[in-house]
């Protein structure tokens, strides 16, 4: 920063050079102009109708007219544009640190001198790095090559060898233990695991353990969680009315498929267009519900049309972001103003996911739902509660049985005659004692139509049961049977239709070769071997949920306005070797986890914190706060509460009373009881206008639109909901009691115990000093608080425990 | 060169290293160590987030804008249903005139309303309510806000507003947001992402809610969008906890509290030494002001230091939550240094059906609104306050000049003209901007868009719109989109 501060101070006196001095274009001119114009004057674009990759082009000029006039350099608009001097045109090179002094004063004397250039000169044929398919390399050679520990060391230490710094140790095997669970199944390590691991002294006692975790039926749950954030899958509509939906079919899906390895081109092809495979299986069409995760917009007075488009929109721009990491958004209203991407390019892409057959006001359409005949939905502790409500009423029933066999005794034939229920008549006809509690409960509701209380808990019953009549669907892709005509629309605006627009991929990258192409062959093409984009793309965002950073930092830009990648050798051997391996993602998983650039330790380091400071050039780790889901995570485990059970209908735990009624219709928030209520984070019913607030705090994807890094704050409201939440501080109490009845007799045991509950590593001195000065403290009344009772005091020491930092943050 | 950006990393981080760190935090273990430990580069560097954009330590603290500003804080009453203009502000004796006519069939040729598929009306409708002058200003009001109209020679009313969308949550997000698309930041978010708070002990954005439910489109309405949530707005609820989780649970006391938070914080420190982190830091210094809000907070909304003569003049009745209440809480909020403080109040959604209709359903939200709307103008007055307070009054949009026929003749959407009214803040007091047609049907003169209004706050609070930016999937984005003049003759 301050450098090139510094640089602009100096301008207006220096950026000159000696006239004798002779400047040659190659070597010092043409260089510059690569590094900082060729970008948007090159071959890939020419803003402002500009090339400045020969000496003939920047002669030519564009929009401005000439870029130079030989000899005088004081009228070259070159001149005066990295000067920051002309009236119309910012200075250059555009909204980035301006040229040196030393760069500007050899153009300065370039043009001065004459502006001599070969005459041969060829023009820049480079497209743009990232549309130019990956090539695999020969590994950086280094000179400490014991440390490396596979091929990724190689590219990470040849860097670091360059720019001098020696790597960070590795991390404990504590931590790199509980960094390798969090990872890769979102679970911290149990201490038996702990304890396991450090008994192993095999040198291939981590990779047995990355193995371990990556078989793990919680991978398929760590990683769903970054992919859902992409799909933007959530359980209700969004827009005003936010009713819910069915669509957990499909989170259940992608959480199998990364279970199973699904390789990744299939995992793709099936979630874009599983529907339109030969013989397409019923779970190959759950996985399209990928592009039935729009919105739906059911508030009064829309036009439906309007809303159609809107989530057709919305698939074109989760295509583009999840898989070519491009904005294609930016052409949705005009040709990109960066990117080599046209409005007829976007269109093109829409027109493959225009034909489907859902309206845009959320009717039921035939074809855009599966049912699932055979599975009724309800919360999956459905049955627990049926059964339980189902007893009440038995109970009641039972208990004042005396009255309904009066009533029977009591029934003229003409009245039995009348009753209206079949049911009901024929039950009155069989002895009370024989009678099942289905002709029971039709009887006693007959006998005493003003019991109160059996009528409270006869409805409670009912609503149940209604819910477990419900059938289980969920939304999919279904193609019309003629696809609908497509065209542009001008700025936009779709009561603006412009030229027809057919299917077809964008044209700077590999053309769709076949005839007629549908969203299958779209789909397909991704996986074409000259496609530059998308290995990139998925070998990126899963390098950066690792080290809080991708290779390319913009993982959702991959254009020529994204950042370029800190390793372009990395992320292509990275790219190449997910399709050597046949696109398996837990192979890529294994290689990262297994990089000796993965194990380091996270420890800041003094020596970097001027080269370095956040961490580019990896030589060493970083701490990353956990992500929502797994906050929720971790508390449940430590605390022993967790219910690791995979799949189902969302669930509804514990939420401070009102959120509900933030949204424009309130809607009930019952806690789900027993099991449900300490599933992981990943099954909580996410309502779009009224996400639980445990996630939303922590940073949970809005599901609005495809979300491929999640931001990390550290905010007041996070410390409030770790200490005050009732599902937190219920976790603190299970914790506690955990400790008490596991951790031993001795404060010293039971500290220890907690610690390695809840960040795996047993407390240092200071910190069960620490721990233990508070145990006094809560021993002795203070300001109208009487001593704690051990419960009371282990509780608060489990809080303390659970809002560590440390806690919630993978190290 | 482009000014930098007022979201200035290095002095926002040592602000916030300096007063939560070193004065508040630093008495547990290691603070000494710490102290020399840990340098303003090294904080800078640690804590910015991937993608190099803001830095986390204590984002909400107090920084200055682009250029002096005129007012400091904004507190936004929207009237979320969109009220008619015509009932209230924009006087027009021609359409009463005309009442019963059909529409001219040149005013609504191409255009698109809301419920496009019902038959709605095409008859145009005058306004059965009475009005009159008021103020020195001469501005015309109903007879349905008496109290509004005791304070029109210290607001500026724009009869000329306009919007984009013509449903409501999307209308309500842009008005919020500048975008009918979810998933941008409100207003509230970008004001404290550009300025920080002044308050340290209260949420720099609030949202306050009143009526008979919440806004369509909930929390989108005050989501930070792309920004961090540390800059989204945080309810402040008339029933139960004020703030989500505010409350200490059942059991646990203020002391015991205390010694939990101090020995987290110690834990903290020592594991900051430990690993160099100064994420840490940041954290150690949320726990400190969730501390501090949790006192602050119940003060906050606590009425009784406010004097009877307040609680009459705002008609606030016991505890009973209300838009006067709130409003009233808002000029609290705003005395204790948060920065932009929401207030929803719904339902002006008049359409004529059941609970909507124009009439007593009408008259009803106007009484609920008006007393307090009044009061708060004339309490920030009386403290001096409004000077620094810009006060925004308006819907997402407004309703058609052409009355709507369901149970009753209600109004629907209309985006092309209808009126807000702003106060204090730099704002020029007692006048009207942006004429309309005879009808009420578009602006003849001085059009508002939403656009030059988020721009026009903006320049009040002295951020440029243009310039306060944020990249997001390879764009900088910004309140106004690319768009957005500022509205000149509003400004004092």
């Amino acid at each position: 920063m301050l450098s090139w501060k510094h640089a602009v101070a100096g301008l207006a006196l220096t950026g000159t050079l000696p006239a004798a001095t002779p400047v040659d274009y190659l070597r010092d001119v043409k260089p510059v102009l690569a590094q900082h114009c060729y970008r948007c004057h090159g071959a890939s674009q020419q803003k402002g109708g500009l090339r400045a990759d020969t000496a003939a082009f920047l002669k030519e000029g564009g929009d401005a007219g000439s870029a130079f006039k030989a000899g005088k350099s004081e009228d070259s608009l070159l001149l005066r544009v990295i000067l920051g001097t002309h009236d119309d045109i910012a200075q250059m090179p555009y909204k980035k640190p301006p040229l040196t002094e030393a760069a500007i004063a050899k153009i300065r004397a370039w043009i001065d001198q004459g502006a001599a250039a070969p005459a041969n000169e060829e023009p820049e044929k480079d497209l743009h790095w990232a549309f130019v398919p990956p090539a695999r390399g020969e590994l950086p050679a280094v000179k400490q090559g014991g440390w490396a520990k596979n091929p990724i060391d190689h590219f990470i230490l040849a860097r670091l060898e360059t720019e001098k710094i020696a790597p960070a140790p590795a991390a404990d095997r504590v931590t790199l233990l509980r960094r390798a669970s969090l990872d890769l199944t979102g679970l911290p390590p149990t201490p038996a695991e702990v304890g396991t691991f450090l008994a192993d002294q095999a040198p291939d006692a981590y990779e047995r353990a990355v193995d371990r975790l990556l078989a793990s039926p919680h991978f398929g749950e760590r990683w769903a969680r970054p992919w859902l954030d992409v799909a933007r899958y959530a359980d209700s509509n969004g827009y005003s009315i936010d009713a819910p939906r069915q669509i957990w079919k499909y989170r259940d899906w992608v959480v199998a498929a990364l279970n199973r390895d699904l390789p990744y081109d299939q995992f793709v092809i099936e979630q874009l267009a599983g529907d339109l495979l030969p013989g397409a299986t019923t779970e190959q069409k759950v996985a399209t519900g990928f592009n039935r995760n729009t919105q739906i917009n059911q508030e009064g007075g829309i036009d439906p049309e309007q809303f159609r488009i809107e989530a057709v929109l919305d698939r074109v721009n989760t295509f583009g972001t999840a898989f070519l990491g491009l904005t294609l958004g930016c052409a949705q209203c005009h040709d990109h103003k960066f990117d080599p991407l046209t409005q007829k390019d976007y269109y093109s892409l829409y027109a493959f996911f225009n034909n489907t057959v859902e309206d845009g006001h959320g009717k039921s359409v035939p074809g855009g739902t599966l049912s699932f005949p055979g599975e009724k939905d309800g919360t999956a502790n459905l049955p627990s509660l049926l059964e339980e409500a189902r007893l009440a009423v038995e109970r009641h029933i039972n208990t004042h049985g005396g009255e309904a066999v009066a009533w029977m005794a009591g029934l003229s034939e003409q009245q039995r005659g009348k009753l209206r229920a079949n049911a009901l008549r024929s039950a009155v006809e069989i002895a009370w004692e024989k009678q099942d509690f289905r002709q029971r409960r039709a009887v006693f509701a007959a006998a005493k139509p003003d019991d109160a209380e059996f009528r409270a808990l006869n409805t409670k019953l009912t609503t149940l049961e209604r819910n477990e009549a419900r059938l289980v669907t969920t939304l999919v892709m279904q193609e019309l049977p003629q696809p609908r005509a497509s065209t542009l629309f001008i700025k936009g605006d779709f009561t603006r239709p412009g030229a027809p627009v057919t299917p077809a991929a964008p044209a700077i990258l590999p053309p769709i070769t076949v005839e007629k192409p549908n969203r299958l062959d779209l789909a397909r093409w991704l996986f074409d071997p000259a496609h530059p984009l998308t290995a990139r793309v998925v070998v990126n965002r899963i390098w950066q949920q690792y080290f809080g950073r991708g290779i390319v930092e913009t993982e959702n830009d991959f254009g020529t306005q994204g950042i370029a990648p800190t390793h372009p050798a990395l992320l292509d051997w990275l790219a190449t070797e997910l399709v050597a391996q046949h696109w398996s993602m837990k192979a890529l998983h294994r290689a990262i986890v297994t990089s000796a650039t993965y194990r380091q330790s996270s420890r800041a380091r003094p020596d970097l914190e001027i080269i370095d400071p956040v961490n580019r050039l990896l030589a060493r780790q970083s701490r990353l706060r956990l992500d929502a889901e797994l906050v929720r995570d971790v508390a449940l485990a430590g605390s022993g509460l967790l219910v690791p059970k995979l799949g189902g209908p969302p669930v509804y735990p514990p939420q401070p009373d009102g959120v509900m009624s933030l949204g424009q219709n309130r809607r009930s928030w019952t806690p789900s009881e027993g099991p449900d209520r300490y599933r992981r984070g990943l099954y909580t019913h996410f309502w779009r206008a009224t996400p639980h607030p445990a996630l939303a705090v922590f940073d949970a994807a809005d599901s609005f639109s495809a979300c491929t890094r999640r931001l990390r704050s550290n905010t007041p409201l996070q410390a409030l909901t770790l200490l005050n939440d009732r599902q937190f501080f219920e976790f603190a109490g299970a914790l506690a009691d955990r400790i008490v009845r596991e951790g031993g007799a001795t404060a010293a045991t039971r500290l220890d115990f907690g610690f390695k509950a809840c960040v795996a590593r047993p407390p240092t001195a200071t910190e069960s000093g620490r721990l233990i000065a508070l145990l006094k403290q809560l021993q002795t009344p203070v300001d109208g608080a009487s001593a704690a009772s051990e419960r009371e005091a282990w509780t608060i020491i489990a809080r303390v425990l659970l809002n560590l930092d440390e806690t919630i943050t993978r190290e | 060169m482009p000014a930098p950006s007022p979201f200035d990393p290095a002095s926002c981080l040592s602000q916030a290293t300096r007063r939560h760190f070193f004065s508040r935090c630093a008495v547990g273990l290691g603070g000494i160590a710490l102290a020399s430990m840990f340098g303003d580069r090294k904080l800078l560097g640690a804590t910015t987030p991937a993608g190099g954009g803001s830095p986390l330590v204590n984002p909400m603290a107090p920084h200055p804008g682009h250029f002096p500003a005129r007012a400091k804080n904004v507190i936004y009453l929207f009237m979320a249903g969109g009220p008619s203009q015509l009932e209230l502000f924009d006087y027009k004796p021609k359409l009463i005139e005309l009442n019963g006519q059909p529409v001219p069939a040149s005013l609504i040729e191409g255009k698109r309303f809301a419920f496009m598929d019902s038959s709605h009306g095409t008859k145009l409708l005058g306004t059965r309510r009475a009005f009159q002058q008021h103020g020195r200003s001469g501005a015309w009001v109903s007879d349905l806000f008496p109290h509004t109209a005791k304070i029109v020679d210290d607001i500026t009313l724009v009869h000329s507003c306009a919007a984009n969308l013509f449903n409501h949550a999307p209308a309500k997000l842009f008005m919020n947001t500048g975008s009918g698309q979810f998933g941008r930041p409100s207003m509230g978010s970008w004001v404290t992402y550009g300025l920080g708070s002044e308050s340290q002990n209260l949420p720099g954005f609030v949202v306050l809610q009143s009526g008979p439910r919440g806004p369509r489109g909930g929390a989108v309405n005050w989501g930070s969008g792309f920004l961090p949530t540390s800059f989204q707005g945080v309810p402040l609820r008339g029933n139960g906890d004020p703030i989500l989780n505010l409350a200490t649970p059942a059991g646990v006391s203020a002391a015991r509290q205390r010694q939990t938070i101090d020995a987290i914080r110690d834990l903290n420190l020592q594991r900051a030494v430990e690993t160099g982190d100064a994420e840490i830091h940041t954290r150690i210094a949320a726990y400190e002001m969730a501390s501090r809000m949790q006192s602050s907070a119940p003060e906050l909304i606590d009425l009784k230091g406010e004097s009877e003569a307040t609680l009459k003049l705002y008609g606030i009745e016991k505890d009973t939550p209300s838009f006067a209440r709130n409003c009233l809480l808002a000029r609290r909020l705003v005395e204790r240094g948060s920065r932009f403080v929401q207030l929803y109040h719904t339902n002006w959604d008049s359409h004529g059906g059941p609970g909507e209709n124009l009439q007593s359903d009408f008259e009803k939200v106007c009484r609920e609104v008006d007393q307090g709307q009044a009061a708060l103008v004339q309490d920030l007055k009386a403290r001096g306050l409004l000077k620094d307070t810009l006060v925004v009054w308006g819907g997402e949009f407004g309703r058609t000049p052409m009355g709507e026929n369901r149970d009753t003749t209600g109004r629907n959407h209309h985006i092309d003209a209808f009126t807000m009214w702003f106060a204090g803040g730099g704002t020029k007091p007692g006048i009207s901007i942006g004429e309309t047609d005879e009808l009420g049907f578009s602006p003849v003169a001085d059009r508002a868009h939403v656009h030059d209004i988020h721009a026009t706050i903006m320049h009040l609070l002295g951020l440029d719109h243009k310039k306060l930016t944020f990249r997001f999937q390879g764009r900088d984005f910004r309140l106004t989109d690319v768009h957005g003049e500022l509205l000149t003759k509003l400004l004092a």
